[in-house]
């Protein structure tokens, strides 16, 4: 009945196979060629030695691309990514950022939008003292299917790696996060952090957590976390006694939660906008 | 940066003589190498199978044909299935009385320490040598309570109704390629059969030794604790050392039912040519706990991954796994729960610690079925690594499917902190024995688990791998 689907992305180290999460394939509306991406869809940028790059990429009608980033030794790049994407339509991206000697890349992304979206970041640390920081947030409704693969690569000695992400999933969604915090041998006096939170806001939804940590050498500090569950039901019970309904209450929730990373978007016209959308998410879906 | 070039002086393995003993292969029979039709029918007439486990073992020979091999996790391919013998009888005939066991077989578990854990702390053992059981006994209060404690063939015959329930149920053949293979060769293991009610206060244990080189061992474990019934289950596991490799694909079945509990608790210290491929899991009802203790040393390779079932309302889990990789090891292993029910928990907790180019991999799964709410889960890895030769890695993966949850998911990596060696150094105590002591704490949680003879052995095993690494 299927035919044959395109690979996109898959954790660096395979698991069993019944659980579903070693690799994610391109959706079906999409056409994706990894090795042959049109030019327009294709954009390689790069941040100067010493100076700072702000960028950010929104997708609101286009499915699908790639940025490709190298950031030179201290230089710093701002990044955020945006996906708006109608409810009906296919997304598929990828993001690369090679990091040098004492440079930094601050990553924003809120993935919103889109019927199936498959999506992957992968951050190279490969200078000394390079630094990634990488904050997400997703939102899941209807039957929406979300696929996250991140990937931040410690190969420079002493380097910094922050993932966090924060999701809510509602109605049928389904989720699946990848997240991989990879020491390499020689990455010593390295510091990796990798936390996810989810929110599910009512049964039937899917949550799929895989947090890797993969680790070459000793001389290292690495972290992650996870917690998965319901909204907090005295917080609820507390916001819908004043008065307010239960999607109002939701929204109320996972605005906070979604908050540390929304305070990163310096663009007040494009918060606004993102706020909007998931308030609109929330309220109707079904 | 200081730091940043602190030498270790590497150390190449440990003296492992105690558990490399060597005997002299006296088999009464070998099994030819290889797997064919012709092998598992003479295993199965030779072990005077009746007739429906034939047929079991042909089904399993047929799906493990047809099975591919697992495309993760370590590489298997130093295991030739056309060399391995999977069936090899030691010259001794099972006996209930220790005196009676062939005096090369008796020397070989008198050094590992079995008779005096029977004497001081233990109801019940049972020793495999090779593919086969050789001694057995029971304390005589617990027969009189109903309790089944023997050999696998002495279930089959005796048993034959409650096995047929039970044999290869929780692990099909189709499960994966090794317990295929299980399927169609077993040989030997456990057959445990608690009453409902019937509280087995000391522990039962059974021991497994490989002699012969380039062997295969394939026991079979099935442990049945009936309603409101306890039972604390020990396996040990142990090989010499050959230049060939050797396999372990045992299964493990384990039947908790309504308001029972089951510890089952494993050291394995498996010689390092042992591609140790075991698959174990338990299947719980309503308000039944398991709870799993399990230390993982030796092997070359290993898998292992013990699964519990909780299917039945408010089933637990407790897991508990350490695991020490060293030189020329790649050990997987961890942990999956499924939980099934409304109010189940599972609680994970690992470590695992790698040294001298060894690989540890923590592997688990977690999945919360839609209809098991108000499920709580706790999963805990902690990796230490000893130096910058060695791996370590973690993936877990958690599938939630109910919203009623609480999930929660933490893992350390990292390495003896500089700062805690100078505190205890400067408080007089000399450097080895202070890495030694911190090893020691940060396997605590498994060591406050085991009986005291196993905390204690599990902490030699450890002085041992630790001997000469300096931080």
């Amino acid at each position: 009945m299927e035919t044959e689907k395109t690979l996109y992305s898959a954790i660096p180290m395979r698991t069993w196979r019944w659980l579903g999460v070693n690799e994610a394939y391109v959706p079906s509306d999409v056409v994706w060629n990894e090795k042959d991406v049109p030019a327009a869809a294709d954009r390689k940028l790069s941040v100067a030695k010493g100076t700072v790059r702000e960028e950010t990429v929104v997708y609101r009608t286009e499915p699908s691309g790639r940025v490709t980033i190298d950031v030179a030794p201290g230089a710093k790049l701002h990044l955020t990514k945006v996906q708006l994407l109608p409810a009906d339509k296919g997304h598929v991206d990828a993001l690369e950022i090679n990091v040098a000697e004492g440079a930094e890349a601050h990553v924003t992304i809120a993935e919103l939008g889109a019927a199936e979206t498959v999506t992957k970041v992968t951050i190279n640390l490969n200078g000394d003292g390079a630094l990634g920081d990488l904050a997400a947030i997703y939102l899941g409704s209807g039957s929406q299917k979300v696929d996250l693969n991140y990937v931040i690569r410690q190969a420079g000695r002493k380097t910094k790696a922050e993932m966090q992400v924060r999701g809510a999933l509602k109605d049928r969604s389904e989720k699946i996060f990848r997240g991989t915090l990879d020491f390499i041998r020689g990455s010593k006096g390295s510091v990796g952090r990798e936390r996810e939170e989810v929110v599910l806001l009512n049964e039937g939804v899917r949550n799929r957590s895989v947090p890797l940590m993969l680790s070459g050498e000793d001389d290292v500090d690495g972290h992650h976390a996870v917690s998965v569950g319901k909204m907090d039901q005295e917080k609820l019970f507390y916001i819908t006694s004043r008065g307010l309904d239960l999607s109002e209450a939701q929204r109320l929730v996972v605005e906070a939660s979604f908050n540390p990373v929304l305070e990163r978007i310096e663009d007040k016209a494009l918060r606004a906008e993102i706020e909007q959308y998931i308030e609109e998410r929330i309220s109707d879906g079904k | 940066m200081e730091d940043l070039t602190k030498k270790k002086t590497y150390v190449e393995d440990i003296e492992r003589s105690l558990y490399d003993i060597r005997n002299e292969d006296r088999s009464l029979y070998k099994s030819a190498k290889g797997l064919t039709e012709e092998v598992v029918r003479d295993i199965s007439k030779r072990k005077n199978d009746p007739d429906w486990m034939l047929q079991k073992r042909l089904e399993a020979l047929k799906i493990y044909n047809e099975m591919p091999m697992p495309t993760w996790g370590p590489d298997l391919s130093p295991l030739h299935m056309d060399d391995i013998v999977t069936y090899v009888r030691p010259d001794a005939k099972m006996t209930g009385n220790w005196k009676e066991v062939p005096e090369e077989i008796k020397d070989t578990f008198d050094r590992l320490g079995i008779p005096e854990a029977e004497k001081t702390s233990l109801a019940g053992v049972g020793a495999q040598y090779d593919s086969e059981v050789v001694y057995h006994s029971m304390q005589k209060e617990l027969a009189d309570q109903g309790v089944i404690y023997t050999d696998f063939e002495t279930a089959v015959r005796e048993y034959p109704d409650i096995v047929k329930q039970y044999f290869m149920t929780l692990i099909p053949p189709t499960a994966h390629k090794f317990a295929a293979l299980h399927g169609a060769v077993w040989s030997g293991g456990s057959f445990v059969y608690v009453p409902e009610g019937v509280h087995v206060d000391i522990p039962l244990q059974s021991y497994f030794r490989l002699n012969a080189a380039g062997a295969g061992q394939f026991e079979h474990t099935l442990i049945i604790c009936e309603k409101g019934s306890s039972l604390h289950f020990i396996e040990g596991c142990s090989a010499p050392k050959y230049n060939v490799t050797n396999l372990h694909a045992g299964a493990v079945e384990l039947f908790v039912k309504e308001g029972a509990r089951l510890r089952y608790s494993t050291i394995e210290n498996w010689s390092r040519n042992m591609m140790n491929l075991n698959t174990k899991r338990a299947l719980v009802d309503k308000d039944g706990v398991i709870e799993w203790v399990s230390g993982s040393f030796g092997s070359h390779v290993s898998c292992l991954y013990p699964t519990s079932v909780l299917r039945g309302e408010n089933a637990k889990c407790e897991f508990t796994g350490v695991t020490f990789s060293s030189k020329g090891q790649d050990l997987d292993t961890g942990a999956s729960a499924l939980l099934l029910a409304p109010h189940t928990s599972a609680n994970i907790n690992t470590r695992t610690i790698s040294k001298a180019g060894g690989k540890a991999t923590y592997r688990s799964a977690v999945k919360v079925a839609p209809a098991a709410k108000d499920a709580k889960c706790l999963v805990n890895c902690e990796s230490l690594m000893l130096d910058d030769q060695s791996r370590s890695d973690t993936l877990p993966v958690m599938d939630i499917q109910a919203d009623d949850v609480e999930v929660g998911h933490e893992a350390k990596i990292g390495r003896i902190s500089d700062e805690a060696i100078f505190y205890l150094t400067s408080r007089g105590i000399d450097e080895k024995e202070a890495q030694a002591m911190i090893v020691r704490g940060f396997v605590e949680p498994i060591s406050k688990a085991l009986p005291v003879e196993y905390a204690v052995e599990m902490n030699n095993l450890i002085n041992l791998e630790l001997e000469g690494t300096m931080g």
